[in-house]
């Protein structure tokens, strides 16, 4: 390496002070060689670059129009990308599909967007149905009504009433939104129980239990071989509050749920009690895998996956992971076991859904794609490549039968931010902790019934009181 | 003698205490990157049921396969493109800038700087909205440009030249120049903090000598202040390069092509909405992460020596 030398372009330094300079300080001087390192690395950098990318527009034909799309799905861009040639070989009209994730860095992309006008012409919105409507008032969102409702709502009905209901803006919403349809959805979800087909075999179970007897009976044969019953990540609470809100539809129905969450009826009600019930019935009968209480999802994921445990409460997403985990896993989805007299609601919704940019200049195509988009062979093909429930629900016959099982429920479903009331948070919580509490053998139902409620009275006299 | 004995046990004994500690510290500081790299080299159905760090048949195909479905290749080089211009661009104008502060006496000097201290106290995502809108303005303003001198260069160059040249321009140069200068702008704010301290404890003696014998201004920074400033320069480049190498979220925002964005898009692929592909995910990081550790093993003795020189400055 070159030492230093204080020399500019006219300037020479007096070789004493060169001298003290170096003995002071004694260093090299690399700055020469780094910066003709530095140049060779960016005319080398920008070379490649150019001859990377610099192609562009080579194709020879043009297309009628151009679609931009973004999304947020990292799992599903490649088969995006082959139903968007697919379809551009068909209509001539080319769609440009652009990932951004993770969803939050996905979020603030649209959020950026939206306020400098630069939204595509398609597009997801993660957000609360308040933001929706926020992005619909300031007119970046198409309103579909018309389309969906042409030829006897024809487009409409192909699809879920839930998975329509997210994107449904009613008359007289509370956010005071045009009232139509402002998003295609494209898949749905739901949560259901799973049931390993070997192990129930292996104990002698012929079918799935379709009624709590038979399930605190399928529990007892379990026991008998040694096997684990029930896993599922209720360590995550939420998946607690989920479970215990189906039987909660399924004993009281819905309207005495309701009535619970307004306050016109107690949690020390009798039925809400034998709701809490149910846990400790499972955890006598051994029907819970044990440590289920501190359980996340992705380790009940994994126990179910590798044959460990003989039933699973689970997402529909499940279909996905346990692929991944265990391919070879025989296993089959059914509606939880019933309790009481009235329907057992399951929580479900759609999952993903794309919305059409009202300021697009293709907007009329863009509406087009969606359709071709969501009619049954392609929301067909996307399920089968994703493993999503699709949702158009007249391509059930054509996907996988574990898919197919899934989607069957889902017009049993149900969920908390549909229900025209919703219950306090720290309700929820002292409910759901409660029922940890039930399961580990710390409290009775009707202790935690009664700690409930007196959280509720509470909650209740400050929101009063305000 | 016995005194002797037991001052050497003593000592031996803080020795054998303080090392034991610095190994925890050290183990710590390492089983996260060893878990990657043994995690790199599982199956996804053995990555959560083998519990050992380095399976006993490692899954080195994993790092093709990373590299391919990742399409690391594009963006690796895009990242290393990157992360040298916006390193570089930084260093000249924060030293430049930390010298100004520290010498040059001008109305409003104190304010300025506090400003750009200020500056550090901004959170990333709460500039972006503004960033976006920025760029998005100036890229109209270039197109605008571009429509109305492209039929001008039509007559004087082909057509479809012309025609490529812009599209180029728009979908390439700008957003990576866009990018760089806005991480530019992001890692000033500590940088001219660093060097301007560094700067005023440089001895004035120094410059007086060089100005003696002739030296502009410029050419004191040039000449006097930045080679000494190597040691508090090496810090600057090592904390950007991992800023910027490991950054993805205004990249996200500024780059919309795919042939545009850094090395962070290609982990993303292996992170499903419901499933991620853990040992391709762990292969990508431990690819990812080389680079930057190499960067950091070259530039630490110049961080150790900034540490123990730094006294010797003033």
């Amino acid at each position: 390496m070159p030492s230093l030398k204080f020399k500019t372009q006219n300037v020479k330094l007096k070789p004493k002070t060169q001298s003290f300079l170096r003995k002071t300080f004694n260093f090299k001087f690399q700055l020469y060689a780094l910066r003709l390192q530095l140049y060779t690395f960016c005319a080398l950098s920008l070379v490649i670059l150019i001859s990377g990318c610099g192609g562009g527009g080579g194709s020879s034909g043009q297309p009628k129009a151009t679609i931009t799309a973004w999304h947020w799905m990292t799992d599903r861009d490649s088969i995006f990308n082959e139903l968007a040639e697919r379809y551009e070989e068909k209509t001539g009209v080319a769609v440009k599909f652009e990932l951004y994730a993770p969803s939050d860095s996905y979020t603030q992309k649209v959020r950026a967007a939206a306020q400098a006008g630069t939204l595509p012409d398609i597009y997801g919105l993660l957000a609360e149905k308040r933001d929706f409507a926020s992005f619909i008032i300031a007119g970046h969102v198409a309103n579909l009504n018309p389309e969906m409702e042409a030829d006897s709502s024809v487009w409409k009905n192909e699809f879920f009433s839930r998975a329509i209901a997210v994107n449904e803006f009613l008359p007289d919403n509370e956010f005071k939104v045009e009232p139509g349809i402002y998003g295609v959805p494209l898949d749905v979800m739901n949560i259901q129980m799973l049931y390993n087909k070997d192990l129930l075999k292996e104990a002698g179970i012929k079918k799935p239990p379709k009624t709590w007897e038979e399930f605190l009976a399928a529990g007892a044969k379990l026991k008998e071989r040694g096997i684990q019953g029930l896993v599922s990540g209720w360590g995550e609470v939420w998946m607690i509050d989920c479970f215990a809100s189906n039987y909660a539809f399924n004993i009281m129905g819905e309207d005495k749920v309701m009535q619970t969450i307004k306050g016109e009826i107690t949690y020390t009600d009798p039925d809400w009690v034998s709701v809490f019930a149910l846990f400790k019935e499972m955890a006598d009968n051994g029907l819970l895998y044990n440590g289920i209480v501190t359980m996340v999802n992705k380790t009940a994921e994994q126990l179910f996956a590798n044959n460990k445990a003989a039933f699973a409460f689970n997402g529909s997403w499940c279909v996905n992971v346990y692929a991944g985990m265990n391919p070879n896993l025989n296993y089959g989805a059914m509606f939880p076991p019933s309790h009481g007299i009235y329907p057992l609601k399951i929580w479900g919704g759609a999952g993903s859904s794309l919305l059409v940019n009202n300021r697009s200049l293709v907007k009329n195509e863009a509406i087009e794609f969606l359709k071709w988009l969501s009619s049954p062979e392609q929301q067909a093909y996307l399920a089968d490549a994703t493993k999503n429930l699709p949702a158009n629900k007249n391509c059930l016959a054509k996907i996988s039968p574990i898919l197919s099982e899934f989607s069957a429920a889902m017009e049993e479903t149900t969920h908390p931010n549909i229900w025209p009331v919703h219950e306090f948070p720290q309700v929820i919580e002292a409910f759901d902790k409660g029922i940890q509490a039930i399961i580990i053998g710390e409290k009775t139902a009707q202790q935690v019934a009664e700690d409930v409620q007196k959280i509720k009275e509470r909650e209740l006299a400050k929101k009063n009181k305000s | 003698m016995k005194d002797g004995l037991k001052y050497i046990f003593k000592k031996r004994a803080e020795l054998i205490v303080i090392y034991v500690f610095l190994g925890v510290v050290a183990l710590t500081c390492l089983f996260p990157l060893l878990w990657m790299f043994g995690s790199s080299l599982k199956t996804q159905a053995t990555v959560f049921s083998d519990p050992s760090l380095i399976p006993a048949r490692p899954e080195w195909r994993n790092y093709y396969l990373a590299w391919t479905k990742g399409e690391f290749g594009i963006y690796f080089l895009n990242s290393v493109f990157y992360t040298a211009i916006v390193v570089f661009g930084i260093i000249i104008v924060s030293s430049l800038a930390a010298y100004g502060f520290s010498r040059l006496k001008f109305p409003g000097n104190n304010f300025l700087f506090a400003m750009f201290l200020a500056a550090m106290m901004i959170p990333l995502p709460g500039s972006f909205v503004p960033l976006y809108v920025l760029v998005n303005n100036i890229r109209k303003v270039l197109l605008n440009t571009l429509s109305a001198v492209s039929p001008q260069l039509a007559h004087i160059m082909p057509a479809g030249f012309v025609q490529q040249s812009n599209g180029f321009i728009l979908n390439q140069v700008f957003p990576r120049s866009a990018y760089v200068f806005c991480m530019i702008n992001v890692g000033l704010s500590l940088s001219i903090y660093i060097l301007k301290t560094f700067f005023d404890k440089m001895p004035k003696e120094l410059e007086d000598a060089a100005r003696i014998d002739g030296c502009s201004k410029l050419g004191i920074w040039r000449h006097v202040a930045l080679p000494l400033a190597k040691p508090a320069i090496a810090v600057i480049t090592i904390f950007n390069s991992l800023n910027v190498w490991n950054e993805y979220i205004l990249a996200q925002l500024i780059l919309s092509s795919k042939e545009t964005m850094p090395l962070q898009r290609g982990l993303i692929v292996f992170q499903g909405m419901h499933v991620t592909d853990y040992p391709l995910l762990m292969a990508g990081m431990t690819m990812t992460a080389i680079p930057i550790i190499i960067i950091y093993l070259i530039f630490q003795k110049y961080i150790i020596k900034g540490i123990t020189a730094g006294a010797l400055v003033g």
